[in-house]
């Protein structure tokens, strides 16, 4: 067990210094998150609408495109590189290779999600006041729920011919529910409102990440296995 | 892997046989819709709030189930596929996922029509309304998949990988666009199906579903029958290849 | 009661098109495929 865990961060770590090597994902993302600041911004009548309200829903269009852009990204080191096939002649077990994956998909969305943050709290005038801890628990389980089966569909994707346009024919249904939740509760407590008003909405959340990221490590060797 | 399959020659006239069986059973649930048809709008008492456009729900409730139905045995079926690799698991998953996908589109465009005139919007963001819409989208990425890879045992596999996430993915959908409303609960509280149904518009309900489900039947049937006529001929292919 | 049954004649309109329709293709397409080949000529 201690080994499978082992094994998947090696390869989460070996994902991520190829991903390093390459900025262009981290900064078209970046670029993403900085039109969507201005556009909704400007986009406006200021008497009418906050900025503030329209904080949380900008955030997460920013972090749904964040975790495309890291699943996308797949692709060009895996065709380049033909890296999948070549883990996959040395014994490992699938599902240490889905949670290495996983991890290193999350790891690249999460620091998009940090570098996107400040900025929205600085334009979009949100006050965070004691926010900070509940928004960043939301931002990890929304995101993981996004990126668990993205990673999946991912690996299939690289191996058809259209692959960029599958990604998100297939992914987005599976973005419904994480979306809904994070954007309410992060709605919710940039409000001011406690983690506890919005409990229906996290255990949803939490539940779907569970059941996915499970279904997902089990499944996912009949997508790489002949 | 061909071994469990008998010869071409039989495949064949095996599939043309079923072929014509589906057409047949699907030709009689037609004209059981015509029936129905029939029967719902000359023979079933019409709702005095809603007027005639609450007859759609004696069309629009069958399909409904019946893509649900059948995006449920695609979703299992497939499952069965992974564990039991039986190539015939994955002909009938696809298969009836190509007949779901029409049953689909016919829910997604009766439920419209027939919220425009009671709700007074085409569309509300309310949970079974959305379920359509994200069903729609998941017939359409399994179709879209099969249709993206050629090796015949990875498209099953993969498309099998959708059907089974795709099924465990509808509860959440549904519970989050309800979850969703408790808080922006909808404008209008006009419930299409009243939760006391007068008899007779249970009745023409039920033969409407009892007529779609035969149709199904028959076009699944088809399908199937056409799928292994396509594999016949492919495998006979690799043979002369 | 309202006067909406365009609403009904359009959706049951729509709804047998798309039934029929689908129908139709599928007995061509089912034609096209099973059709037995030309006997091949004597050598």
């Amino acid at each position: 067990m201690g080994d499978a865990i082992g094994l998947a961060l090696a390869i989460a770590a070996k994902d991520i210094r190829a991903e390093l090597r390459s900025r262009t994902a981290i900064l078209s993302a970046l670029v993403f998150a900085a039109l969507v600041l201005v556009v909704l911004n400007f986009s406006r009548d200021p008497t009418r609408l906050s900025s503030a309200d329209l904080a949380p829903s900008a955030l997460w269009i920013t972090f749904a495109f964040a975790a495309m852009t890291a699943l996308n990204r797949a692709f060009t080191t895996e065709r380049e590189n033909a890296a999948l096939d070549g883990l996959l002649l040395a014994p490992v077990p699938r599902e240490a290779l889905y949670l290495g994956k996983l991890l290193a998909n999350l790891a690249f969305v999460g620091v998009i999600e940090a570098v996107s943050l400040p900025l929205f709290i600085v334009f979009f005038n949100v006050s965070m006041g004691g926010a900070l801890p509940g928004v960043l628990a939301v931002a990890a389980l929304g995101t993981v729920g996004f990126v668990a089966v993205g990673t999946v569909f991912s690996a299939m994707a690289v191996r058809t011919r259209f692959a960029e346009l599958m990604l998100p024919v297939l992914l987005l249904p599976f973005m419904l529910p994480p979306l809904i939740g994070a954007v309410q509760v992060t709605a919710a407590l940039l409000e001011g409102r406690p983690l506890s008003a919005v409990g229906g909405w996290l255990r949803l959340l939490a539940v779907y990440d569970v059941v996915f990221v499970t279904l997902c490590t089990l499944i996912f060797p009949a997508v790489v296995n002949e | 892997m061909t071994g469990s399959l008998p010869a071409p020659g039989v495949d064949v006239a095996a599939a043309r046989r079923l072929v014509r069986i589906g057409l047949r059973l699907s030709g009689l649930g037609l004209a059981a819709l015509a029936g129905v048809y029939v029967l719902a709008i000359r023979f079933t008492p019409t709702e005095a709030s809603q007027g005639l456009a609450q007859k759609i729900f004696y069309l629009h409730v069958p399909a409904a189930w019946t893509a649900l139905l059948i995006f449920s045995l695609v979703g299992i079926v497939s499952a069965l596929y992974l564990w039991l690799h039986d190539p015939r698991l994955d002909l009938f998953a696809s298969a009836s996922a190509e007949v779901g996908v029409m049953f689909s589109a016919v829910m997604l465009t009766t439920g419209p029509i027939w919220a425009k005139p009671i709700w007074g919007t085409w569309w509300q963001w309310e949970p079974r309304l959305t379920l359509t819409l994200f069903l729609f989208f998941l017939y359409v990425g399994y179709l879209s998949l099969r249709s993206a890879v050629h090796d015949p045992a990875e498209r099953a596999r993969f498309s099998a990988v959708v059907a089974i996430l795709g099924l465990v993915l509808v509860p959440f959908v549904h519970l989050s666009v309800y979850l969703w409303r408790t808080i922006h609960p909808m404008p209008i509280v006009l419930k299409p199906s009243a939760p006391s149904l007068p008899p007779e518009m249970l009745r023409t309900l039920l033969i409407g579903f009892a007529a779609t489900l035969l149709f199904y039947w028959g076009l699944v049937t088809v399908r199937y029958g056409l799928g292994l006529v396509t594999r016949a001929r492919e495998a006979e292919a690799m043979r002369n290849a | 009661m309202p006067e909406n049954g365009g609403y009904m004649a359009a959706a049951y309109g729509l709804t047998a098109a798309i039934y029929v329709g689908y129908w139709l293709r599928l007995r061509a397409r089912a034609r096209r495929d099973t059709a037995l080949p030309p006997s091949s000529p004597a050598p």
